[in-house]
């Protein structure tokens, strides 16, 4: 199944001579279970493209689907957009955006919560064994390293359980060995859980594990390719 | 999750701080309710102790409380022969200020009518009522007098034989209660010379007739110290405090009494509105300014903290709301923080307030209606104040989460 189907997605920004448009007529098709990369320099869209997608600023044209629903038409949210992101979204963020006053656990718990799970607490410590931040898990965010921050990050975002996880940058913050980890981590949470996983970088070194590079480069996707598995 | 909550006790140096300089507010706030809940009780706690049914005061005035009331004393056996009448008291009130040593001491002395009013009734703390019809007092405890003090007030000595717990005029100063013919005394202290030269002005004209001249005996009548001169103006009462046989009689007794040309009539419940509307009122008023003024410094201060808060929480809020977090959870988030701060402050007030206004000079009371009637303004006040935080966290864009 298709986690995300974006058509035609414009958008624009200034009037007349200083309009400039960050997303032209953009199509692009994310499979569920696939890890994504979104290459370009910086000024190319991708920042544009994820607040597009993630229902975070609507675009001026075009179709997004969600696991086959229709969530913005003509550029048009179909419904709440608090609503489409809990039930289908995940974000993980160039810092991890943890909210400082709550323990680890309580930043994934608060996320189950919002996301309507039945047992949050239950959850979230699902959550924190699976990335393997458990033993953090009463640890509030400034004692947490930059690593276990990303990867209590990356748990709050499959709290909701969702079919698309948009990835701003995640390794910026990290050291090499760092960033590798948190990249083969997303990969794994794309595969072991289903859901989509699109990732804005600029690493070059982590390119392996991805399933699909994207190419941005004024606000188009300039080219693609499906990235061959090397033991294949 | 309460976030809110969360979040106070991970900071719980700013919200106990925010809270201390918040209850410091509330205190005078509290204080404001308490000095005027006070002030009523000053002002009815004469009037309800002396348990009169009707109160004959000088026709046209609002006395002897809210106004200047003179009756002739023939006013009390005059209104005890109205049927319906059971017993009738004369009562005088003034309020004054003498030099005992070097202590300035106000009070406000009330005279009742002996051998009826002995004081009995009176909130005794220790002591006794008044055994004798002259030369003893009963004093309220915020005058420092121990039972037994001597009190010099115009040329007699009267000696404390009762004290009484809070029982204060509608001023606020203390009250004595004497006799009515002491407290005339001790009103009117009047210069000795006055008295000896109109002594001498009687003696004489009494020599110069036929009759002085004859029985020169007189002459010790006309110089007797218990003697009053007739050229000063006599002794009056403030009031008649009447108790009638049974409820069903009153509006009988009231309507003969106010038939008279020189008598206006009240019952207790009339005097004490009296009272309040007189003589509260304006303090009242002013009380509830300087609260009004309080309570808006008040929102002001809190809702400026919140919004301070809400800001520095700006990409924390973004977050949630990235997260799909509902515009209810946000809110309650900011609201819940204000009624926290709110409800810490006033429980700091209540007890810097518990232990600090028994010290102040006027009475301040504590009712449980004006406890609730604040704690209910400061949920009010802290939910005003958390509107422009509220206002500014539905603002808050979730694209600022991804905002490095």
């Amino acid at each position: 199944m298709e986690a995300l189907v974006a058509e035609r997605v414009s958008k624009c920004y200034g009037e007349a001579e200083t309009r400039v448009c960050a997303l032209n007529a953009i199509s692009i098709r994310l499979e569920s279970g696939k890890i994504v990369a979104l290459l370009g320099p910086s000024g190319s869209g991708k920042s544009t493209l994820i607040k597009a997608v993630g229902l975070v600023t609507p675009p001026d044209a075009g179709n997004i689907w969600m696991q086959d629903k229709l969530v913005v038409k003509a550029g048009q949210r179909t419904a709440n957009a608090s609503k489409l992101r809990r039930e289908y979204l995940g974000f993980v963020f160039q810092k991890a955006n943890l909210i400082p006053f709550l323990t680890a656990r309580q930043n994934v718990e608060i996320a189950c919560e919002i996301g309507g799970d039945p047992n949050p607490r239950a959850r979230a410590t699902e959550l924190l064994e699976y990335l393997g931040v458990m033993s953090r898990g009463s640890a509030l965010p400034a004692t947490l390293s930059g690593g276990e921050q990303q990867r209590v990050a990356i748990a709050r975002a499959l709290a909701n359980r969702p079919s698309l996880i948009l990835a701003d940058e995640p390794t910026a913050a990290l050291d090499k060995a760092r960033g590798r980890a948190v990249m083969e981590l997303f990969a794994r949470v794309a595969h072991e859980q289903g859901a989509a996983v699109l990732v804005v970088t600029h690493d070059q070194r982590t390119l392996d594990v991805f399933d699909v590079l994207y190419q941005m480069e004024d606000g188009r996707l300039e080219r693609w390719r499906e990235v061959v598995p090397v033991a294949s | 999750m309460n976030l809110a909550l969360q979040d106070v006790r991970r900071n719980p140096g700013r919200f106990v701080g925010t809270s201390i300089g918040m209850s410091l507010l509330f205190t005078v706030v509290l204080a404001m309710a308490g000095i005027y809940q006070g002030l009523v009780e000053d002002a009815t706690v004469l009037v309800r102790s002396l348990h009169a049914d009707v109160w004959v005061v000088q026709h046209g005035t609002r006395g002897p409380f809210a106004d200047i009331s003179r009756l002739d004393p023939s006013m009390e056996a005059r209104v005890a022969a109205v049927p319906g009448v059971r017993r009738a008291r004369s009562f005088t009130y003034q309020v004054l200020q003498r030099q005992q040593g070097a202590r300035s001491l106000r009070f406000a002395i009330v005279g009742q009518g002996w051998p009826d009013d002995r004081g009995g009734d009176l909130p005794l703390m220790a002591g006794r009522p008044l055994g004798q019809s002259h030369g003893e007092l009963i004093a309220d405890a915020s005058l420092g007098l121990p039972i037994g003090a001597t009190l010099h007030l115009g040329d007699e000595e009267y000696r404390v034989v009762g004290l009484t717990k809070q029982f204060l005029a509608s001023s606020g100063d203390a009250i004595l209660v004497a006799t009515r013919s002491d407290a005339q005394l001790i009103v009117e202290n009047l210069p000795p010379d006055a008295v000896r030269t109109e002594r001498e002005r009687r003696a004489e004209r009494l020599r110069s007739t036929d009759l002085g001249r004859a029985q020169p005996s007189l002459e010790d009548l006309a110089v007797d110290p218990q003697w009053r001169p007739p050229a000063l103006p006599s002794s009056t009462i403030a009031a008649v405090l009447v108790d009638i046989y049974g409820d069903a009689r009153l509006n009988d007794v009231r309507r003969t009494i106010a038939s008279w040309p020189d008598a206006s009539v009240y019952t207790t419940p009339e005097q004490e509105r009296l009272l309040l509307d007189g003589v509260v009122e304006k303090p009242r008023r002013q009380l509830g300014l300087f609260s009004l003024i309080l309570v808006l410094t008040s929102s002001v201060l809190i809702a400026a903290v919140i919004y301070m808060m809400t800001l520095q929480k700006t990409h924390d809020i973004a977050v949630l709301k990235l997260m799909g977090a509902p515009a209810t959870r946000i809110a309650a988030m900011v609201l819940q923080q204000a009624w926290l701060i709110g409800i810490l402050a006033y429980a700091i007030a209540i007890a810097i307030g518990t232990q600090a206004f028994p010290h102040f000079p006027r009475r301040v009371v504590l009712t449980t209606l004006s406890i609730s009637g604040v704690g209910a303004l400061v949920v009010v006040v802290s939910t005003l104040a958390s509107l422009l935080g509220v206002a500014y966290a539905l603002k808050v864009d979730a694209g600022r989460a991804l905002e490095a």
